[in-house]
C-alpha cells in the first residue's frame, strides 16, 4: 500500500474558454473504511486562484495553513495579489524544500491571471510530492484515481470548451474515473472560475 | 519556531519530516513516485560552438506526466545545461546554479566561464552523495571557447566533443558514433542532434515527444524550443461533448467577484457630485 | 439410441457411479483418507475428486504467495479478488443471504457486476469472498456431486452434508493457496440451514454469518436488527440495509447488492439494489423498506450548525 492510499482522494484541473475548473471527491478514508464524506480538499488561495491538495490527510491540512501563512506574507510584502505563476512556484520551492522528508501532497492548482489588456487568461499546474511543475495546456490529474483520471481525461476533453460545457466534462470525467477506484468517491465538489 | 517567524526559512532542505517518513518506511509502506524525465539528452560540439539536444517526455513510473516539459534549462546567456534523472532535482539544482553564476558575474565583472558552472555543479551533487539524483549536459561558449561536459549525479565529470545521458543515451550515442565528425557546420550538428534525439524518441520508453534544442555560439544563443515535433496529434474527428445538465448536483454556489457599493448620503448635499 | 448414447457418454451418472466403483474395487488404495477420515458411508466418491498440477518446488504454498500476495508486493502479477461483503442469516421464514458485487485488483475496481451468489442447485445457495475462481469452481463441483448424492440416494443431500463435503475438499488442498470464505445455504430435511466453511478447512454452523472485508459493517446492522420471528420482508430489508451499510462504508465492497431468499420450496432471487440509489432513494415503495433513502443525509440534513437548515 502506498502512502497515497492511506487517506485516498483525487483532484483535477482543466482548462475551458476563458475559464479553468478544478474538482476532486470528498471522502477520508483510513485505508478501507470511509471516514468522512465531506473532507475538503480544495482551497480558496485568492480570488482568482484554487488550490487542490491530494495525498495524506495531516499533510494536506498542515499545506494549506503552511500555503495560507506563506501567501498572506507575499501579499503583505508585496502590496499585491499573487499571481498564478507565482503561486505555482512558492508551492513548487516549499515542497522541494523537503526534498529529503517530503509531504505526501501532489498539489494541483487552477487559475486565472489577469493579462495586461484586462483579460484573464486560464492557468492551470500540477506538481508530484517534491515540487516538479507540470504546466500542461490541457488538463492535470493527481490523487489514488490519477491513472484513471489521465485515461478519461484524454479522452474526453476538447479545447474551447465554454464554461457550461467545461464543468460537464470534468464532472463526468471525475465521476467516471473515481467510479473505477476503491479509495476515491463518496461525493465530488466542481469549482469553475 | 524560530523558522516560523520569518517568511524564508533557514537555507538549504529541510529534514523535519524524516522520523515520520522513516517510520512509515519501515512498516513497509512504499514512497511515491517522483517524477522523473526517462530522458535522452545529447550536446555535440561543431565548428562554431555547441548543439545541445533534449527530448520532452517527463514520467511517473509507467505513466507518461508531461507530454511537452523543457529539460534545457538556462545557467547564463552563453551556458545552458540539459538535465535527466529526478525532475526536482534537475529543475531546482540548475535553477541555483544560474543564480550562483549570474552573482559571480556580477562579482567579478565577467562573463563566467563552463568551467566554473562545472565546477559549481559537481560540487553541489558530490556533497550529497548522489541522492540529488541530476544528471547533466552542460554546454556553453565562454572567453577560453566552446566547451561541453557531462555531470553524474554522484558528481563525477568528463569533458568530450559530443555526449549524451539518460535512459536513451544509447540510441543517441550509437548516432554520435556513426556519424559524428570534427568541425560540422551549424546545420550538420542540428541535424545530428535531431536524429540522435530522434532516436532515444522512437527507441526508448522512458523518451518521447519532441526535440528541443540550443544552439549556442559565441556571439549567440538560440533556443529552438519544439524544434522538432515528430508526435503531434491529430485533432479528434468526433468527441464526446456533453449535453448541458448531464451532471447532477446537490447545491450550486456563485460566488461574485464584482463588489457592489451602495453611497449613502449623510448630509442633503451627498449627492451633489457636479462640484458646482 | 438413448442406450447407444450413454454407452459412449462418458459424463452420464452411470457411467461416473460404474467408474468410482471401479476405481474403489481394483485400486482402493488410490482412495484418500483425507477425504472422508474412514470409507464408511460417502466413501465410494473419494477419487473423484480432480487433481491438479502443482509446482514443483520444495513449498507450493510460499511459491504462490510470492507471485500472487497484493498485500506485499503491489507490482505482482496475479491478483487475487480479495474485498467482498457476503451475508446470510436465518430465520423461521428461511435463509436470507444477500452480497456485494465489486471486484477489485489493488485499489483498481475491476468489475462492478460481479455474481457472487453461486446457485448450486434450486435448494442450495453458495457465497463467495476471496478467490473468485476458487468459489466459482469447487462451487460448481460441489453441485455436480450434490446432483449424484440426489441420483444415489434417492433425496436431496442435506446442507450439512453439502457443506461438509466442501469443506473436506478444501481442507485436503490446505497450504495450496486456496483462498475461499463461503456460506452454503439451503433448506432440508431439518429446515433452514446455513454454513460457514472457509479454505482453512473451518466448517461452523450458525443462525448469522457474514464474510469479507465489510463483514463488520453488515454485523452491525445485522446485529442489531435480526430475530428469528421475522417476517419475510423484513428479513429482505435487513440484508440489503446491511450490505448497503457495508457497500458504503467500506472501499472493497459495493456497487449492487444482490438479495436471495431460500425458502422450503427452493431458493428465489429478490433482486439486483444498486447502493448509489439506495443511498439517495431507497429501494423504493416495498413492504419493509423506510420509503426513503439509507443516506444518513436524510437523519442530519438541517439539524446541526455544520449544516444548517435551508428554510
Amino acid at each position: 500500500m502506498s502512502i497515497m492510499e492511506y487517506n485516498g482522494g483525487s483532484v483535477v484541473a482543466m482548462v475551458g474558454k476563458g475559464c479553468v475548473a478544478i474538482a476532486s471527491d470528498l471522502r477520508l478514508g483510513n485505508q478501507a473504511l470511509g471516514i468522512s464524506s465531506n473532507f475538503q480538499k480544495i482551497f480558496p488561495i485568492t480570488d482568482h486562484i484554487y488550490l487542490g491538495l491530494p495525498g495524506l490527510a495531516t499533510d494536506v491540512t498542515t499545506l494549506k495553513e503552511q500555503f495560507r501563512y506563506r501567501v498572506n506574507m507575499y501579499t503583505i510584502k508585496e502590496e499585491r495579489e499573487i499571481e498564478p505563476e507565482a503561486f505555482a512556484h512558492l508551492v513548487s520551492s516549499t515542497l522541494y524544500e523537503r526534498r529529503f522528508g517530503p509531504f505526501f501532497i501532489e498539489p494541483v492548482m487552477a487559475g486565472l491571471t489577469k493579462k495586461p489588456s484586462g483579460e484573464y487568461k486560464p492557468f492551470i499546474a500540477a506538481s508530484d510530492l517534491i515540487g516538479c511543475l507540470n504546466f500542461a495546456k490541457d488538463f492535470v490529474v493527481a490523487g489514488t484515481a490519477s491513472s484513471k483520471l489521465f485515461g478519461v481525461a484524454e479522452g474526453l476533453w476538447e479545447p474551447g470548451l465554454e464554461p457550461e460545457d467545461l464543468f460537464e466534462t470534468i464532472s463526468q470525467t471525475l465521476l467516471n474515473a473515481v467510479d473505477r477506484d476503491a479509495y476515491s468517491g463518496w461525493g465530488a465538489v466542481v469549482h469553475v472560475m | 519556531m524560530a523558522a516560523a517567524a520569518t517568511v524564508y526559512n533557514p537555507v538549504g532542505f529541510d529534514f523535519s519530516n524524516q522520523i515520520r517518513n522513516n517510520f512509515l518506511a519501515d512498516r513497509g509502506i512504499p514512497l511515491p513516485k517522483a517524477t522523473s524525465t526517462g530522458t535522452t539528452i545529447v550536446g555535440c560540439l561543431f565548428k562554431d560552438g555547441i548543439v545541445l539536444g533534449a527530448d520532452t517526455r517527463a514520467t511517473e513510473g509507467e505513466i507518461v506526466a508531461d507530454k511537452n516539459c523543457e529539460k534545457i534549462h538556462y545557467i547564463t546567456e552563453s551556458i545552458r545545461c540539459c538535465g535527466a534523472g529526478t525532475a526536482a532535482d534537475t529543475e531546482f539544482t540548475t535553477a541555483m546554479i544560474s543564480s550562483n553564476m549570474e552573482l559571480h558575474a556580477l562579482s567579478t565583472g565577467r562573463k563566467p566561464r563552463v568551467v566554473t558552472a562545472m565546477t559549481m555543479l559537481k560540487q553541489y551533487l558530490f556533497r550529497y552523495q548522489g541522492h540529488v539524483g541530476a544528471a547533466l549536459v552542460l554546454g556553453g561558449v565562454d572567453a577560453t571557447g566552446p566547451h561541453l561536459f557531462t555531470i553524474h549525479p554522484h558528481g563525477s565529470t568528463d569533458k568530450l566533443p559530443y555526449v549524451t545521458m539518460g535512459s536513451g543515451s544509447l540510441a543517441a550515442m550509437a548516432v554520435f558514433e556513426a556519424q559524428w565528425k570534427p568541425s560540422m557546420t551549424r546545420e550538420e550538428a542540428l541535424d545530428l542532434v535531431n536524429a540522435a534525439i530522434s532516436a532515444g524518441i522512437f527507441n526508448d520508453l522512458g523518451s518521447g515527444s519532441n526535440v528541443d534544442a540550443c544552439v549556442i555560439t559565441a556571439t549567440k544563443t538560440d533556443m529552438l524550443r519544439n524544434f522538432v515535433k515528430p508526435n503531434e496529434r491529430v485533432t479528434k474527428e468526433r468527441t464526446y461533448g456533453f449535453r448541458r445538465g448531464t451532471t447532477a448536483f446537490t447545491k450550486e454556489e456563485i460566488r461574485n467577484l464584482v463588489v457592489h457599493e451602495e453611497i449613502i448620503g449623510v448630509r442633503d448635499d451627498a449627492m451633489d457630485v457636479d462640484g458646482s | 439410441m438413448n442406450s447407444l448414447v450413454q454407452r459412449f457418454d462418458t459424463n452420464n451418472a452411470l457411467s461416473e457411479i460404474k467408474r468410482t466403483s471401479a476405481i474403489i474395487e481394483e485400486d482402493g488404495d488410490n482412495v484418500s483418507d483425507l477425504m472422508w477420515g474412514s470409507y464408511g458411508g460417502f466413501g465410494n466418491l473419494a477419487t473423484g475428486i480432480p487433481k491438479f498440477n502443482i509446482p514443483a518446488v520444495p513449498d507450493p504454498s510460499a511459491f504462490l504467495r510470492l507471485h500472487t500476495d497484493d498485500h506485499t508486493d503491489p507490482s505482482c502479477r496475479i491478483k487475487i479478488q480479495h474485498g467482498t461483503t457476503t451475508l446470510a442469516f436465518r430465520f423461521k421464514g428461511g435463509v436470507i443471504v444477500a452480497v456485494d458485487s465489486r471486484a477489485t485488483a489493488g485499489s483498481y475496481i475491476a468489475s462492478g457486476t460481479v455474481k457472487k451468489v453461486i446457485e448450486i442447485n434450486p435448494y442450495l445457495l453458495g457465497t463467495m469472498a476471496g478467490g473468485a475462481a476458487d468459489c466459482q469452481y469447487w462451487e460448481t463441483y460441489l453441485g455436480i456431486q450434490c446432483r449424484l448424492h440426489e441420483l444415489r440416494n434417492k433425496e436431496r443431500i442435506s446442507v450439512a452434508a453439502a457443506s461438509k463435503y466442501l469443506s473436506n475438499l478444501v481442507y485436503s488442498y490446505k497450504g495450496m493457496g486456496l483462498s475461499m470464505g463461503t456460506m452454503i445455504c439451503g433448506w432440508d430435511k431439518t429446515g433452514p440451514q446455513v454454513y460457514y466453511v472457509d479454505s482453512d478447512g473451518t466448517r461452523l454452523k450458525g443462525d448469522l454469518f457474514s464474510v469479507g472485508s465489510g463483514s463488520t459493517f453488515a454485523y452491525g446492522v445485522l446485529d442489531q436488527g435480526h430475530h428469528w420471528d421475522l417476517s419475510d420482508e423484513d428479513a429482505q430489508e435487513l440484508g440489503r440495509r446491511s450490505i448497503y451499510a457495508a457497500g458504503h462504508r467500506d472501499a472493497f465492497s459495493g456497487n449492487t447488492i444482490n438479495l436471495y431468499h431460500v425458502k422450503e420450496d427452493g431458493w428465489k432471487f429478490i433482486g439486483n439494489y444498486d447502493v448509489s440509489k439506495m443511498h439517495y432513494e431507497g429501494p423504493g415503495d416495498i413492504p419493509g423498506a423506510p420509503g426513503h433513502g439509507y443516506g444518513y443525509s436524510i437523519r442530519t440534513a438541517g439539524k446541526s450548525s455544520a449544516d444548517p437548515p435551508t428554510s
